[in-house]
């Protein structure tokens, strides 16, 4: 699984680090700072509801 | 305050602009919304159309629909937010007469990219999420002596003794104001809040009271800088260029408005909610992990700002004639409690996993976003931690005022010692 960032519409809510800061690293500013996230096995779940916490909706799952 | 008995008076509706859109509805005045300004959003979020026009206030849109406001939020050319150009600042300011002082301006909430971009970077890492994570303790001993302070009383009107010194002490100290004079500063929030509807002229001296209070500080930190944001303000450029004394005025204007008039806000609406739940008040003594998520459904049930924008072309919206410099407010309380979005939107439902716009979105999405929500957090937990349960006083129900923010203008609250 993957997860696919469109980064440049990032706004910093940090919404999907307040799920996992592991998942979804910020910049010094707190935008988001990665496009790409491979997901470790066991971490789908989590994944996921990061995806869904962007309120700009922002971020996308690959299976 | 605000008579509600008194309507604005109605304007007559532009051609363009269907029967159908039209709905009468005072933000500022409406004697329910003043009344119970909840209550009567999830009226409006029934009956009224999902974007009207209001012949009250001069005319103008707004939009209730979730999607209507994550839209015109996301498209600034469409929904502007630059009322008054810089440009146009410029030109008035040459026709003044000499020595007139500067006229703070909202940078950047009241400017679009590029030059909001501009002005919002060197504010960035201020409010970053890390940045505010670091205050925490500090926010937690200042709510911590604050409620010290009236535990043993029984009860208090939590505005005055909570919400409002609370996010003022955070303020002055992450500014680097002095905490001595902090009762000007109170008082100063106090007049600002007591004339909640735009004047131009008054706005002006506001503004100019607001810049004069802090400007022995900022000139202090311009010559001996010191660990806080006037200081790094100080030390950032904008295009290239040092910052300048009339930058530095439109940033303490900025931070002042939006730290200050909004936040306690929130905490009103918040701890109302706990006060009229006993049940859920004993949820969350019991499960104090859960206080995050519920500060979130908070926030979507009682969201609390409408941001105003002008229309920036001739357009069709939502199936509307729109025309370039119409005015249109983000309802973005009516879009939290859109029942497409969220279903059952007047349940209070702390398992919720979509997102709320109480921050707004798109580019001017609030940047003291992560303050707010550590100060509702660590409030919500100490009040729940320390204090018994508590309910509102049955002699004295909360008052209100509405407008750009639906602010709590008393909360009485009672429990036992």
């Amino acid at each position: 699984m993957k997860i696919l960032i469109n980064k440049t519409a990032c706004v910093g809510n940090a919404r999907c680090a307040a799920v996992s800061e592991e998942l979804f690293p910020l910049d010094e500013v707190g935008y988001i700072a990665v496009e790409e996230v491979d997901v470790p096995a066991g971490k789908e779940d989590i994944a996921r509801r990061g995806a869904r916490a962007c309120p700009e909706r922002i971020i996308r799952i690959e299976k | 305050m605000t008579d509600v008995a008194t309507l604005s008076p109605v304007v007559p509706k532009p051609a363009h602009v269907p029967d159908a859109a039209v709905y009468d509805f005072d933000m500022f005045r409406d004697p329910q919304y003043v009344a119970d300004p909840h209550r009567r959003i999830l009226d409006l979020v029934r009956s009224a159309p999902a974007v009207f026009w209001t012949p009250r206030n001069g005319g103008h849109w707004m939009l209730l629909s979730h999607a209507a406001n994550f839209n015109a939020s996301r498209d600034i050319e469409a929904f502007s937010s630059e009322f008054v150009s810089k440009t146009q600042v410029e030109a008035m300011m040459a026709h003044m007469p000499p020595g007139t002082p500067h006229i703070p301006m909202p940078y950047p909430i009241n400017v679009n990219p590029p030059e909001h971009t501009k002005y919002r970077a060197p504010l960035q890492r201020a409010f970053s999420p890390k940045t505010i994570l670091a205050l925490k303790d500090s926010i937690r001993t200042l709510a911590n002596e604050l409620i010290d302070r009236v535990i043993d009383s029984g009860g208090c009107e939590f505005m005055a003794a909570i919400a409002e010194p609370l996010p003022v002490q955070v303020f002055l100290k992450m500014l680097g104001l002095p905490l001595e004079r902090q009762e000007e500063y109170r008082e100063l929030v106090r007049q600002h809040l007591s004339d909640p509807e735009p004047d131009p002229k008054n706005s002006m001296m506001k503004l100019w009271r607001i810049t004069a209070i802090m400007r022995d500080t900022v000139v202090a930190r311009r010559d001996n800088p010191q660990d806080d944001i006037i200081s790094l303000l100080w030390k950032t450029e904008i295009d290239g260029k040092p910052i300048t004394m009339d930058d530095m005025e439109n940033y303490c204007v900025v931070l002042f408005i939006a730290g200050l008039d909004t936040v306690m806000n929130g905490m009103g609406h918040g701890v109302r909610h706990l006060a009229q739940n006993p049940e859920f008040q004993d949820d969350l003594r019991k499960n104090p992990q859960n206080i995050p998520v519920a500060t979130e459904e908070l926030l979507r049930r009682y969201t609390f700002t409408v941001p105003p924008r002008i229309v920036g072309k001739d357009m069709e919206f939502e199936g509307l004639q729109m025309k370039k410099g119409e005015r249109a407010m983000l309802f973005l309380p009516a879009a939290d409690l859109d029942p497409k979005e969220f279903a059952n939107p007047e349940g209070f439902d702390i398992k919720r996993d979509k997102p709320h716009i109480a921050f707004n979105g798109g580019v001017h999405r609030c940047l003291g976003s992560h303050l707010a929500r550590v100060e509702l957090q660590v409030l919500y937990e100490q009040m729940l931690a320390r204090l018994p349960p508590f309910r509102l006083d049955p002699q004295r129900a909360p008052t209100f005022h509405c407008g750009h923010v639906i602010g709590v203008d008393s909360l009485y609250l009672t429990w036992k010692v």
